[in-house]
């Protein structure tokens, strides 16, 4: 589903250059659960903004379901993004001003998808989630838990093929971040490709495969379990 | 998706109540000011369009050659109307001789109101498009009519119909109805044109006019013209330059007099002459507030955006999510434009109600009646465009910086704005600083021209002392009976009778000789005839010589003249001089028996004009009394008001305090010190949210900074001092720009008048201080609650 070959990204400024991905390659296989590790700085992260077309590369190529991506402009990036891929970020980035309801809606309404479609598939999402009690409530009125529940269940409302989750429990108490780990392996079981970044060697446990990373390349590749099959 | 933009918009304006009342707030003001503007432009260059014929009337106007200077008026000699009639007629439509418009008495039996109106040749009615409700153009031809505006006759007649009625004008001229006209809108030339009287009737009842019928050198008549179809106004104008000319005798041709035409379109707004031609009027205003008008909303749509872009990095991770869920940057872009749409309708429908409450004021500062046309689709269309462009430019910058951001570095945490972010911020602020303390430090040096002229010595006593005009000619020949009962009652200490107001000057001349006259002093003397007694009840101040006496017989043909007149005619020893008031060899002589100091009757800003005083007790306009200080003024007044029903019956008793008068004069200055106080006071309340708006950024910029220095042990109040030294900083390099352009146009304010004060220190340094204060005042809310925020948050975003 994925193929990254020789990436590159290099940030610059007037003094300094810095490699944070260095000529790095692998694939990601359709259901496939992928850990990335690595020490701070590593560029894990820069990774995985690429693989989300939210950063663009400045060398190398990337298939996305088997068309090259990488030079793709922002709009085209968007599109892609908005149809494809749902992100989970460890800081939950829910809109203050919106309901749980509304948060989870919004992916749905930048794919023009129609108020009653929308209606059914948020809660869907919001009953797979658990979080269906609460759907009138803000933000600020939920649990870090909660939050990010509601934040899976946005990054999986408009069924993505592609999940990027950023340290998705970081900010969680083992209780609540194994409930989320939970989540994510349950809609990976359900055909979801998801790519995840972490410095918890617990949670990295629950992925097929763990890449380690350092200093922008890939050091190791482990492979804890076998995909049992390839999704359609 | 609009549904989806209108609940995040409300909701984060209900959310930051403080700052989107602020922000709202402010475009409301803005908004308020444009508006205002915008009524009183389109009052302004609406003016005299009621009339049909507004684009081919114009006054006659004059132009003389006086000592190498070109003055013009619009005074005419009676003549003139004949001449361009006879010979010019092909021109003109019309030509309309007619009075100056005046209070008149107008009575009914034993009904008497005083109204305002004009004597005017035929055609007047026509040529002005008067829409006539009883009765039809051309009820000025016979000279025993009078036209009716519709207010008047409904307080003369009530609901009934007065065609043909009768009635007196000054309880002496009997008139008929012979037409009622709509009333005439206030922003016209004759909106308070109550009655149209016939010339031929003014001329009838005024052997002065009769002997003026050919009398070339006394302009003291208006002429209207309408001009013919199809002739232009330049051509007219060339035809009839010399009008004047060709006509008058080698004495007056000297001053070499010119017809004008000036067109209606004209009157209002480039009203001014100089030297013989047009120079603008008040079309320089309409010019100032449309600058003032777009410079204040734009000031406010700044703010706008600074407000808006100042809590840039909270708005970075809204669009940050946004755009990783899917939204592209022009969904975003037109999201914040719908925001901005939303608060500016809000904010004009706020603006609406600042209008409707400030418009009275307005209305009296301006001198206007204006009102919001609710019902007028034509204004709501305007609206409508004006929030639209409004709300596009102040939701520009906000729409295109805000979607900007990088969603990578937003989402992470690591967004900083640049640091040059601030400069345009800083910017704005010195300008908006910059202004409003020149606002300040102008009104500042009006107020002190303002005082400094009121300060200055009259040359008489305005106080206790009443006027009143005498409106009908049962006024005249009662001077000694009510003179004479008034002291008896000791209402008043003393009474007089004189030509002119105290507060104006009616009649000049400059047929005056004198043994020795240099030949070319051409310049005109005020001549006042007054009775015995006007020295004694107006307190003025003789220099020389001595006042008039009943003991003196020949004093009727004595002269008591002020300073300036002495001045003018450089004479050393005036006492006893022989002046001759006539070119022929029948003029009057006077002599000169005293010299008072200078009285202000004219402008409060200008020198006194010199005068002549003469006894005359025939040609009085108005009686003065001296209110008795040992009674009570009410009790005073009441007795005069009894004595006056006594004896004089057709005109009600109607007088003016002189002191109120008096300073009636200074009208037209306090109304630019209001202004310039409003505007003042708004341009302070913008800059304060500009400065509101940095200050919030500055102090969301520096929370780490702040916080590291909390943790190395600085104070609350050395957080406070850190913060707040940068704006001072800014205030005072707006002093520094202020101050050069505030002395530099105030000084060429202030050159118009002759009589003028002096702009001090203070007027710099007062403002400058005012400012520092109300900067550390707005800018302390940011920065002490930044001071005071928890170190431990700030780092920990790091």
């Amino acid at each position: 589903m994925i193929k990254i070959t020789n990436l590159e990204k290099i940030y610059r400024t007037d003094l300094v250059e810095t490699v944070a991905l260095n000529k790095m390659s692998f694939d990601v296989r359709k259901g496939e659960f992928v850990a990335i590790m690595g020490p701070s700085g590593c560029g894990k992260s820069t990774l995985l903004n690429i693989l989300g077309l939210l950063d663009d590369c400045n060398g190398g190529s990337f298939l996305f379901d088997g068309i090259e991506v990488a030079k793709f402009n922002e709009q085209k990036r968007a599109d892609l993004r908005k149809k494809n891929i749902g992100f989970v970020f460890q800081s939950f980035n829910l809109i203050d001003e919106l309901t749980t309801y509304e948060n989870v809606e919004l992916p749905l309404i930048y794919n023009n998808v129609k108020a009653a479609d929308r209606k059914v598939l948020v809660e869907e999402a919001l009953d797979k989630m658990q979080i269906m009690h609460r759907r009138n409530h803000y933000p600020q009125q939920l649990s870090g838990g909660q939050q990010q529940r509601v934040a899976v269940a946005r990054a999986v409302v408009n069924n993505p093929k592609l999940i990027l989750a950023d340290e998705p429990t970081g900010n969680l108490d083992s209780h609540n971040g194994n409930e989320v780990m939970d989540m994510l392996t349950t809609l990976n079981g359900q055909g979801t490709t998801i790519i995840m970044v972490t410095h918890s060697e617990h949670d990295a446990q629950y992925a097929h495969r763990i890449i380690r990373m350092l200093d922008g390349e890939k050091v190791t590749e482990n492979i804890l379990r076998e995909l049992d099959y390839v999704h359609n | 998706m609009f549904k989806h933009y209108f609940k995040t918009a409300w909701r984060s304006l209900i959310r930051n109540k403080l700052f989107s009342a602020i922000n709202i707030g402010g475009l409301a003001v803005g908004m308020s000011v444009a508006i205002l503007i915008g009524f009183w432009i389109k009052e302004e260059v609406s003016y005299n369009t009621y009339f049909k014929h507004y684009d081919t009337i114009a006054q006659v106007m004059q132009n003389q050659t006086v000592e190498g200077k070109i003055y013009t008026q619009m005074a005419n000699p009676f003549p003139l109307s004949k001449t361009l009639q006879l010979k010019y007629g092909s021109n003109f439509k019309h030509v309309v001789i007619s009075s100056w418009q005046g209070d008149h008495i107008l009575n009914k039996g034993l009904k008497s109101i005083s109204e305002s109106g004009m004597y005017m040749d035929k055609g007047a009615d026509e040529m002005l498009s008067l829409k006539m409700i009883y009765g039809k153009y051309g009820g000025l031809k016979d000279p025993h009519s009078i036209l009716l505006s519709a207010s008047t006759a409904k307080a003369m007649f009530g609901n009934v119909n007065p065609l043909d009625q009768q009635i007196k004008i000054d309880n002496k001229l009997e008139v008929k109805v012979t037409g009622v006209y709509e009333d005439i809108p206030f922003n016209t030339d004759f909106n308070n044109l109550n009655f149209i009287a016939p010339w031929d009737l003014y001329v009838f009842d005024q052997k002065w006019i009769q002997d003026d019928r050919n009398e070339w050198d006394d302009n003291s008549f208006q002429i209207f013209v309408q001009f013919s179809d199809n002739v232009k106004i330049y051509e007219a104008n060339q035809r009839v330059a010399n009008a004047k000319y060709n006509e008058v005798s080698e004495g007056l041709k000297k001053f070499h007099p010119q017809v004008v035409l000036m067109p209606m379109s004209d009157w209002h707004l480039h009203n001014n002459w100089e030297n013989g031609k047009q120079t603008g009027g008040a079309i320089i205003y309409i010019k100032l507030f449309c600058i003032i008008g777009i410079f204040v909303l734009l000031l406010a749509c700044i703010n706008f955006m600074n407000l808006s872009t100042a809590r840039s990095e909270k708005r970075a991770k809204e669009v940050g999510i946004r755009k990783a869920v899917g939204s592209a940057r022009s969904g975003i872009i037109k999201q914040f434009y719908f925001e901005s749409i939303l608060l500016t309708i809000i904010a004009f429908f706020i603006a609406l109600l600042f209008v409707k409450l400030l418009l009275p004021w307005f209305n009296g500062i301006s001198g206007k009646q204006m009102s919001i046309p609710w019902g007028n689709i034509f204004f709501w269309l305007i609206s409508l465009l004006f929030i639209g462009i409004t709300g596009v430019i102040a939701g520009s910058y906000p729409a295109l910086y805000l979607s900007s951001f990088n969603p990578v570095k937003v989402l992470k945490g690591t967004f900083r704005v640049g640091k040059n972010a601030a400069l345009p911020r800083k910017i704005l602020i010195v300008i908006q600083f910059a202004v409003s303390l020149i606002l300040i430090i102008g009104t500042c040096v009006v107020y002190k021209q303002i005082r400094f002229s009121q300060k200055r010595d009259l040359g008489y006593n305005k106080n206790n002392l009443i006027a009143v005009y005498m409106k009908t000619p049962e006024f005249f020949g009662k001077y000694d009976v009510l003179r004479n009962e008034l002291m008896r009652k000791n209402a008043i200490e003393n009474m007089a009778e004189t030509s002119s107001p105290m507060t104006g000057l009616w009649s000049s001349s400059n047929s005056f000789n004198w043994e020795g006259k240099d030949p070319t002093l051409a310049q005109d003397f005020g001549v006042i005839r007054v009775t015995h007694d006007f020295g004694k009840t107006v307190n003025w101040q003789l220099k020389e010589g001595r006042d008039f006496s009943r003991s003196y017989v020949s004093d009727s043909s004595a002269l008591i003249i002020n300073e300036a007149a002495a001045k003018y005619m450089g004479l050393k020893n005036p006492i006893g001089t022989i002046v001759r008031w006539g070119s022929d060899s029948n003029a009057s002589a006077y002599k000169i028996i005293g010299i008072a100091k200078n009285m202000l009757t004219e402008s409060p800003y200008q020198s006194t004009r010199q005068t002549f005083y003469m006894l005359n007790y025939e040609n009085a306009n108005w009686m003065l009394m001296r209110l008795n200080p040992k009674m009570n003024m009410q009790k005073s007044l009441k007795e005069i008001g009894d004595t006056f029903k006594k004896y004089i019956l057709s005109a009600p008793f109607e007088y003016q305090f002189v002191d109120k008068e008096f300073s009636k004069k200074f009208e037209d200055e306090e109304r630019v010190g209001k202004l310039a106080t409003f505007f003042a006071v708004l341009a302070v309340f913008i800059s304060c949210l500009g400065l509101f708006g940095l200050a919030s950024f500055m102090a969301e910029q520096k929370t780490k900074e702040i916080g590291i220095r909390k943790v190395l042990g600085a104070s609350v109040f050395g957080l406070w001092k850190l913060l707040s030294k940068d704006f001072i900083l800014l205030v005072l390099i707006s002093c520094f720009i202020a101050a050069p352009i505030a002395w530099f146009s105030m000084y060429k304010w202030l050159q118009k008048y002759q009589y003028r004060t002096t702009i001090t220190w203070w007027v710099f340094i007062v403002p400058a201080m005012f400012a520092i204060v109300i900067t550390l005042i707005t800018v302390s809310y940011h920065a002490i609650r930044a001071a005071r925020a928890n170190p431990v948050k700030s780092l920990k975003m790091e």
